[in-house]
């Protein structure tokens, strides 16, 4: 199953990137199209960020004692400060870890 | 000027990129064996795929027992801006035989893509332009390969209180927020956010992309109040 959807999504990413080049869609893609498109990858991405922090655990949600939402939240405001990946990932992971290993609240 | 002189500036341009893309391929390589790939699976996935972001995504996918078909959609939609470049790159790589536009294709990935591009429009008509996108593309690859193969490398030998699966969101939230510049982006991302937390908790089949669509169509219903630069 694994090598079918790596090899799936392999194929999928190269069409994506050379069926314009191929000639078989001549036409420039229209404004709304091009508009549509920057939106796809934060509007798919972001769910996976909502589902990794945990938000959500046994269908009930689940704020208190949930310190991937907190350092989820610290790497957001790092992200909107530095606009750095390594900074956020470091200061994220960093928080996380301090919270989850050594603070008890 | 000369195929090797375009090819060697489209490489020197590109490795000041990688001070970002190495670390990057690092922490996937790391995390594809963490999620349960083996070597070999995580190896390959990086010419196979080749996608920063998207291998990321499958890997979470991955891992939550996803199936086949969300797997490549998700991966399909994330890379979908690559249609853009592609698009933009066919008045000047048009003319090139069918074997060039196949491996120029595979390497047009963000990083080639905003290094050559400029130097295309910046550039008056050659016809050996298309190896300054060679050069940045290749860069790419190696560094994207031996990055991931240090990554696996590492992988296995880190302690499991680390928890380095929670890089998997950290790395997509240091990706989507530099993308937040409008009202309508952050509508996107609100609306998609909130929907996904509606659509989990329904348990609902296919979620992520329900949400992703009920991002995008706010972003395009709201895009037209967005302050025009």
């Amino acid at each position: 199953m694994i090598w079918t959807s790596i090899i799936l999504c392999g194929i999928i990413t190269f069409l994506i990137r050379f069926i314009p080049l191929s000639g078989v869609v001549s036409a420039e893609p229209s404004p709304f199209i091009k508009n549509s498109f920057k939106y796809i990858p934060m509007a798919v991405l972001t769910p996976i960020i909502v589902n990794d922090l945990s938000i959500i655990q046994n269908n009930s949600f689940f704020f208190i004692d949930n310190y991937k939402l907190y350092a989820g939240v610290i790497a957001i405001i790092v992200a909107v400060i530095s606009k750095n990946i390594l900074a956020t990932i470091t200061l994220g992971m960093g928080s996380f870890l301090i919270m989850s290993n050594f603070i008890n609240i | 000027m000369t195929k090797w002189k375009f090819f060697k500036q489209g490489v020197f341009e590109e490795l000041p990129l990688q001070v970002g893309v190495f670390p990057f391929g690092v922490i996937y390589g790391i995390m594809a064996i963490e999620t349960g790939l083996t070597p070999l699976q995580a190896f390959l996935m990086s010419s196979i795929i080749f996608g920063g972001a998207s291998q990321i995504v499958f890997l979470q996918l991955f891992s939550s027992a996803s199936s086949i078909g969300t797997i490549v959609a998700s991966i399909g939609a994330v890379n979908s801006r690559h249609f853009l470049y592609s698009a933009s790159m066919i008045e000047f790589l048009g003319n090139l035989s069918l074997k060039w536009r196949i491996i120029l294709g595979y390497l047009l990935t963000d990083e080639a893509y905003a290094v050559s591009i400029r130097k295309f429009m910046n550039e008056p008509p050659n016809r050996f332009l298309h190896f300054h996108l060679l050069g940045t593309g290749i860069t790419l690859f190696l560094s994207w390969q031996i990055s991931t193969l240090t990554g696996v490398l590492l992988g296995g030998g880190l302690p499991q209180f680390l928890n380095l699966q929670f890089i998997i969101p950290l790395t997509f939230i240091a990706i989507i927020i530099p993308m937040v510049k409008s009202f309508s982006t952050l509508l996107v991302v609100l609306g998609s956010g909130i929907s996904a937390l509606i659509f989990k908790n329904l348990q609902m089949d296919f979620w992520i992309i329900l949400s992703a669509c009920v991002g995008i169509m706010l972003g395009i219903v709201t895009s037209k109040f967005d302050i025009k630069s």
